[in-house]
């Protein structure tokens, strides 16, 4: 075995640790320790006349050993490990001792610090005694992207990498795309028109010769890791050839039988065999199954004796299409909060109180009343209430604020304004207008006539106590302005339901190994410096799958998200780190401890030459050692966290 | 003993299991485990110490119970039991309370073991003392080699024996049992016999008339190799189970003196040799057509519901099959 030869660096960090250490002492005792050929104290070692004196040693003293004692690892480990590589040293056998945030920075005894810094730069060196070269490795990767979700966010992330000319699948579950933005009128605070700016995007994707719209389909199984997914995709079956299918309508014109439309959030029918929407994309028609006449009885077939293009297939199978990708960008939108969940507030029960998505639905000028704001009657209203704040900022619902609600309250209060001679109240907690335009638009909508009254509201009950509230419903509210409960008779309440975390986002969050917050929704690598990163590599997240947003931060992030698509695409190959679990395959029984503990899925037991062994994908392991822990036998180990070097720095610390 | 380095460091040193096959087989009646022993302490010395199983936490705990200022809680499991403070008979309950909570995810239970030998040991009119500061009794250090610690371990327990004043000590683990019969003597004076828990049952079970309810079972028994070509007990762990009634016991392929060992000793090297062993041996148990295999010695029971873990997607043979301790089928055959 060839001789340790270990040089030890004491930076002083200004004063940050030679104010609290006796630098200088630490340095003196390092030189002391087995093993230690050299050992320094300077200013900064992260300067480059710090990384020089690193570098020369190497050479001049033949050092195959470096342990620095600064600050913390994730700030300048890098660093120091690209200066020994610099000097031809494997950047695995440097070391970092944090005698910065770990000892000067906690302690104010300068005599404790001191011994304390030399209890760590001993535990380093032993550590580093045992440590060994390590390889990082690249491998090529594949460049296409799997989008999955096909709203706003799912079309600009596709767009963008489209655009690139790159391959995009688009997955989307419904058997259209456009997600929520699609049932919406205006936008807020330009009121332009929902439809308008997205149907152009839609039917880019449509038409777009680097996309590969997978509609009424759903993932099913993920595997593998960065640069080389594989994923298989359900393609469910629509009892429609997508191909021959013009989207003429016929078929749901003759169907005879009627439902309530998704799209239309129960305010309009469709037809069991239906085109979503107008503009929906892909324009085929699909047949719902689970309430087609002809499957539930065996009779029927009136559509595939209307359809001239001959696309009703009753034969038709659910299909699965096999995708290899690089990287996936999760865009798999909200929920909104049923409202029936807070009773008191009357949705379901009284027909003048409405969701924010039925209101936009009516005032739309293709929806179910042709644009008209009209109460259940056909009356137009004479006041209206908007209740902000339904399930959110709500300790008993949802603690977090849905950030889209008071901003689009806003826009129903204007739009109402416009159409009728109403009063309008906005019921409010805090009027949040952060947004480019927020402010502005809050100000002409309160010079609009609209009375803003400030407090959570309690009830809405019918129960009339004066004349004026005759046949109308009374929303009961705390006034925490003027200090009074007050009840204001109106025509109409529209409820602003919290946005939510999809049902089912558990099992999403699963299949593609990532995180979720305690609210439910997904989770970035790092809320501020890592965004639409996930703890799983290749697996981006974007929109209101990760959290509550408008359509502008939506389509940033989904920007963002598509450009760490694209950055893996271009660098062209992964690369992988070394520090992953290694399996002795002669210790290792089989058991499969490991295989079921892992997050990433990265260790499996395998048959090899006969005899089953476990084996780890090192592209998806992530070193955390989990499996190594859960290991019986000592047959998995973490590379550069093996027993040796933790049990080396152990026994170091705990000698006197 | 001129052994060169290349003995010391062979990994291989640390996977004889000890359990005296060869001996057996030997027409020289050679001691070979004994070499192993020896040669291990010598590679010990120069920090060899093969690979530890459990991230070699079992093996710590022995070491820590060596220190002289240890105050160890190792006896809650004694609540409800009639032990005495007095008795001329002592129980041993080794390192039951430190392996209860390691494997708790393969439901072995070795503070089961100790409770239902005390309920026995009641049953036979015998309420035992209970040492509060029991030591390890060293024996998987003597075979790691760190024969330093293991003659600390037994100075201590030979102490507190000698003040406790028992005339005899039981025990339900056949290490412990071994240890304090064949290895304690070369180092420390004990002055009172030592008894394995099947070797007292099979004793009074004639004579105290012991009532047994019918166990309708058909069960093989692994000999532990400690309890068997250790110390050549063989017959008293059957006479037992054959006092119950309902219970047919059938024999394994290799039984007795040509039993298979468990697979792993001393907590070191458990390797895919160890499960292949295991695996081997479960199904030579299956094979009997047996509900249920019984064994004496906790260790036993360990490795057979390790081997039995297969939480894999590739699975391999079906191995599964009921392990009980003797003492634990006896508790159950006594019970109203």
């Amino acid at each position: 075995m060839e001789e340790i030869k270990t040089g030890v660096y004491i930076c002083h960090c200004g004063l940050n640790i030679a104010g609290t250490v006796n630098v200088e002492e630490v340095a003196r005792y390092a030189g002391t320790l087995p093993n230690v050929v050299v050992a320094r104290d300077y200013r900064y070692m992260c300067s480059d006349p710090g990384q020089a004196l690193i570098k020369d040693d190497i050479k001049n003293l033949g050092l195959n050993r470096v342990v620095v004692a600064s600050c913390s690892p994730r700030m300048h480990e890098p660093t120091f490990r690209r200066a020994c590589q610099d000097a031809g040293l494997n950047p695995y056998l440097f070391e970092h001792a944090n005698i910065r945030e770990h000892c000067s920075w906690v302690h104010d005894d300068r005599q404790i610090a001191t011994e304390k810094a030399k209890d760590l730069v001993r535990a380093a060196v032993r550590r580093v005694f045992y440590n060994e070269p390590l390889e990082i490795k690249e491998r090529p990767l594949n460049p296409n992207v799997l989008v999955v979700g096909g709203g706003i966010a799912g079309i600009q992330a596709a767009l963008d990498i489209a655009n690139g000319e790159h391959r995009v699948y688009l997955v989307e579950k419904e058997p259209a795309i456009g997600g929520h933005m699609a049932q919406l009128d205006r936008t807020f605070p330009t009121l332009d028109c929902s439809e308008c700016i997205l149907t152009p995007k839609m039917t880019e994707v449509g038409q777009h010769p680097f996309i590969t719209l997978l509609a009424y389909s759903e993932v099913e199984e993920v595997a593998g890791s960065v640069g080389n997914f594989k994923v298989r995709v359900k393609k469910k079956a629509r009892y429609v050839d997508e191909e021959k299918c013009t989207g003429c309508g016929v078929c749901e014109e003759k169907c005879p039988w009627k439902v309530d439309s998704e799209y239309e959030v129960g305010m309009g029918k469709r037809g069991v065999v239906y085109v979503p929407f107008a503009q929906a994309i892909p324009h085929v028609a699909t047949i719902d199954k689970e309430r087609c006449v002809y499957f539930l009885k065996g009779k029927c077939r009136a559509c595939e004796k209307f359809c001239d293009a001959k696309a009703i297939d009753f034969e038709q199978k659910d299909e699965i299409v096999e995708l290899e990708v690089g990287s996936i960008i999760l865009t798999t939108g909200y929920d909104v909060f049923d409202s029936r969940r807070i009773p008191q507030y009357g949705y379901g029960r009284y027909d003048n109180v409405l969701t924010g998505l039925e209101f936009e639905r009516m005032t739309c000028a293709a929806g179910p009343t042709g644009g008209k704001v009209l109460l259940k009657d056909g009356r137009q209203p004479e006041s209206v209430a908007i209740i902000h704040c339904v399930g959110s900022r709500d300790e008993n619902y949802h603690e977090y604020c849905s950030r889209v609600c008071c901003m689009y309250a806003l826009k129903y209060a204007h739009l109402i304004k416009e159409n009728t001679q109403a009063e309008v109240y906005q019921m409010y907690i805090d009027m949040r207008c952060f947004g480019e335009g927020f402010e502005e638009f809050y100000r002409r909508v309160c010079d609009e006539g609209v009375n803003f009254i400030r407090g959570k509201v309690a009830k809405v009950t019918d129960v009339a106590l004066t004349e004026g509230e005759q046949g109308k419903l009374a929303v009961i509210a705390e006034d925490t302005l003027l200090g009074g409960i007050i009840r204001v008779p109106v025509d109409m309440v529209i409820l602003c339901p919290a946005l939510e975390a999809r049902f089912g986002a558990e099992d999403v969050a699963k299949l593609f190994t990532i995180n979720r917050r305690a609210d439910g929704f997904f989770m970035e690598r790092h809320v501020k410096l890592d965004p639409v990163a996930t703890a799983t590599e290749g697996v981006y997240i974007a929109g209101c799958c990760e959290g509550p947003k408008d359509i502008p931060d939506t389509v940033a992030q989904a920007s963002a998200a598509a450009a760490k698509a694209l950055s893996v695409i271009s660098r062209g190959r992964v690369v992988i780190e070394p520090t992953t679990a290694q399996v002795n395959e002669v210790l290792c029984q089989a058991c499969g401890r490991c295989e079921e503990i892992c997050d990433f899925h990265a260790p499996k037991v395998i048959s090899k030459d006969g005899l089953r062994v476990s084996s780890v994908d090192a592209a998806l392991c992530k070193g955390c050692g989990a499996c190594a822990v859960v290991c019986p036998t000592g047959a998995m180990s973490v590379r550069h966290s093996t027993r040796e070097q933790i049990n080396g720095m152990v026994e170091a610390l705990l000698e006197v | 003993m001129g052994f060169g380095d290349e003995l010391i460091h062979d990994r291989e040193l640390f996977s004889c299991l000890s359990c005296y096959a060869c001996s057996n087989l030997c027409p020289s009646d050679v001691d070979y485990p004994v070499f192993t022993q020896k040669v291990r302490n010598l590679a010990s010395g120069e920090g060899e110490h093969g690979d530890c199983a459990h991230s070699g936490t079992l093996l710590s705990i022995m070491r820590l119970t060596s220190r002289s200022d240890i105050k160890q809680k190792r006896l809650d499991w004694l609540d409800g039991l009639h032990t005495s403070e007095k008795s001329e008979v002592l129980y041993f309950a080794g390192c039951a309370p430190y392996f209860e909570p390691v494997f708790e995810d393969i439901e072995v239970s070795p503070v089961n073991i100790a409770r239902n030998s005390i309920k026995v040991l009641n049953a036979l009119g015998i309420e035992p003392m209970v040492l509060p500061n029991e030591r390890c009794c060293g024996h998987d250090l003597l075979w790691t080699g760190d024969v330093e610690t293991f003659k600390k371990l037994a100075q201590f327990n030979a102490q507190m024996i000698k003040e406790s004043g028992a005339k005899k000590i039981v025990f339900s683990c056949p290490e412990g049992y071994r240890t304090f019969k064949l290895d304690y003597p070369n180092y420390v004076d004990l002055g009172c016999d030592v008894q394995h828990v099947s070797e007292l049952l099979a004793e009074k079970i004639g004579q105290n008339g012991v009532k047994f309810k019918e166990i309708k079972k058909k069960v093989t028994y692994q000999d532990p190799c400690r309890l068997g070509r250790h110390l050549g007990i063989y017959e008293p762990p059957r006479e037992i189970i054959k006092a119950i009634p309902g219970i047919e016991l059938v024999e394994m392929e290799h039984s007795g003196d040509e039993s298979i060992c468990c697979g792993t000793s001393v907590w070191t090297n458990c390797s895919s040799y160890s499960k292949q062993i295991r695996e081997e041996r479960l199904l030579e148990a299956r094979a009997t057509g047996a509900d249920m295999l019984i064994t004496a010695c906790p260790k036993c029971q360990i490795h057979f519901k390790c081997a039995m873990v297969d939480k894999g997607a590739e699975k391999g043979p079906d191995i599964k099959m009921e392990v009980m301790d003797l003492v634990n089928l006896v508790a159950n055959a006594m019970e109203t």
